[in-house]
């Protein structure tokens, strides 16, 4: 079975075609444009879905070319219908929808963060482990229990992403800014104490990025002083939920699972707790719509589509009310 | 000195304290931490653990006794409480133990202190009373915000651990920490608590 699969909740717009068979899942092709805010600014939704509207055609186009496919070869369609920017998810919702429509191809609604964990899955080969999904959209560690994936730590307030995009920002950097402030980081080793806040097996950032705002005019310090104690809390929560749920693997998915010093907290973590540590490929960390297109296959083995009527988009969207029947 | 549980944060090793069985609870070094945050987390909460456990005590709340404290390493040396941890608790005593931790919560709130780490593995039952442990994330606040804090916590631990029970179980808890603190501050708190959870990421408020 063949799916594509449209991503459009935030700066990404993305088209996927992935194929299952018995066996697994393969990626035929997978085509990002992405939107840029200028310098020192955040996403905004309005320029942002522009930029997904005006590329659309583009980047469908090339997915099939890529994937040697015509439109008659796909399957089943699947679009990200939340959690998101509600500008940005109406372009993936209103392009499934015509194209399904169109062609009476079956169309799929599916949700962006067990897309993300979905996916990971399937690249790394995890089979029942917890889950730290860390982006710009969510914070949180997830394991599935009686057909729900539910939540065993997360953020309070702003997530991960947020706090290393808004104090990255507060510098003039552009978004997203993990990446310069990653850099940044290795170039000290001077820690200014910083608010470590962990609330059983939550976190809170946002007491830490005003305080790291106010200790940034020495900007090499002040990155890797935020570094770790960001990534201190994650990996004191996420030891604290291994501990808790007794799972033997952890699967870190999502755009901040690139930065290599998380990585390495988590390797030293998992090596003392005793469990297998996947990270998903850091071409797929990201937003993308194989995420979506793998998602919509396995949804595809439980029930048959969705009828148009039902294909709204979702802004809040919370994973753990998704029920998993596959 | 036999390993009983290697915890997330600590090591809990049962030993010998003048001749009666004790626990030791270490907080060892973490290598992946900066060493400065390292060392300040840990000295940190062995000693606010060990003053809390004592403090608590005036207003009644069962904890275990403290035998020795090394802020050097880390270590709290402690009566060893005999017992089943709640969370392995089932049916009718599961139930009249949360009431029981409600009313405990209730106590420590009243008198300015938040646990911060309200699951059911930090109650241990034992010869029918409940002894409350790992008061490492405690604080010393009277801010609705912050006993709201434990209250949701608590409540996310039934809905994980114990799906099944999960109603019946909050609200023993609840009545327990009404009795304690009285319908106003319940309110107040309770209200909160929905606040914290609306907070949440894409949580449903409309």
């Amino acid at each position: 079975m063949i799916c594509l699969g449209i991503e459009s909740t935030a700066h990404t717009f993305s088209c996927a075609v992935v194929q299952k068979n018995k066996r697994g899942g393969k990626i035929l092709s997978d085509v990002r444009k992405i939107y840029r805010p200028p310098e020192g600014q955040g996403i905004h939704p309005r320029e942002a879905s522009r930029h997904h509207i005006e590329c659309s055609s583009e980047v469908l186009l090339e997915c099939l070319q890529k994937a040697n496919l015509k439109i008659s070869d796909i399957d089943i369609i699947s679009y990200a219908a939340g959690p998101g920017l509600g500008p940005c998810l109406r372009v993936a919702g209103v392009i499934a929808r015509t194209v399904s429509s169109y062609y009476k191809i079956p169309i799929y609604p599916v949700n962006h963060a067990i897309g993300h964990i979905e996916l990971g899955k399937l690249l790394t080969g995890a089979k029942d482990p917890l889950v730290l999904l860390v982006s710009g959209g969510h914070t949180m560690l997830a394991a599935l229990k009686q057909k729900k994936w539910r939540i065993f730590g997360e953020t309070l307030d702003t997530t991960l992403g947020q706090l290393l995009d808004q104090f990255g920002r507060s510098l003039g950097f552009a978004s997203p800014c993990g990446k310069k402030i990653e850099e940044l980081a290795l170039e000290s080793h001077n820690y200014v104490s910083l608010p470590y806040v962990v609330k059983g097996n939550d976190v809170s950032f946002s007491g830490l990025l005003s305080a790291a705002k106010r200790i940034s005019n020495n900007q090499e310090d002040a990155c890797y002083s935020l570094q770790e104690t960001a990534f201190a809390m994650i990996g004191e929560a996420t030891e604290r939920a291994l501990s808790f749920t007794e799972k033997k693997e952890l699967l870190i998915v999502g755009g901040v699972s690139a930065n290599k010093r998380l990585s390495e907290i988590l390797t030293k973590i998992c090596q003392r707790q005793k469990c297998k540590f996947f990270v998903s490929p850091i071409e797929y960390a990201g937003d993308c719509g194989s995420q979506i297109a793998w998602t919509g296959l396995l949804e595809a083995t439980a029930k048959k589509g969705t009828s148009l009527k039902e294909t709204f988009v979702r802004q809040s969207w919370r994973l753990d009310t998704v029920k998993i029947d596959y | 000195m036999k390993l009983l549980k290697k915890g997330a944060e600590g090591d809990i090793f049962l030993t010998k304290h003048e001749n009666v069985l004790a626990i030791l609870k270490t907080r060892k070094k973490k290598q992946y931490r900066n060493q400065i945050l390292d060392d300040k987390i840990r000295t940190g909460r062995t000693i606010r653990e060990s003053t809390v456990m004592s403090e608590v005590k005036e207003f009644g709340v069962r904890t275990p006794l403290i035998y020795q404290v090394d802020p050097t390493d880390c270590a709290i040396l402690m009566q060893r409480i005999k017992g089943s941890v709640v969370r392995d608790l089932s049916g009718k005593k599961l139930v009249s133990a949360c009431r029981e931790i409600g009313k405990i919560t209730g106590t420590l709130h009243k008198n300015g202190i938040m646990h911060g780490d309200l699951t059911t593995s930090n109650f241990i039952l034992s010869g029918g009373k409940i002894y409350t442990i790992d008061f490492g994330l405690s604080q010393r606040t009277t801010r609705i915000e912050d006993h709201a804090v434990d209250l949701r916590l608590f409540k996310e631990i039934l809905n994980s651990a114990h799906v099944g029970m999960m109603k019946t179980l909050w609200s023993s808890f609840l009545s327990g920490y009404r009795s304690a603190v009285g319908p106003v501050r319940y309110g107040q708190i309770l209200n909160h608590v929905s606040v914290i959870e609306g907070r949440g990421r894409y949580a449903q408020v409309v």
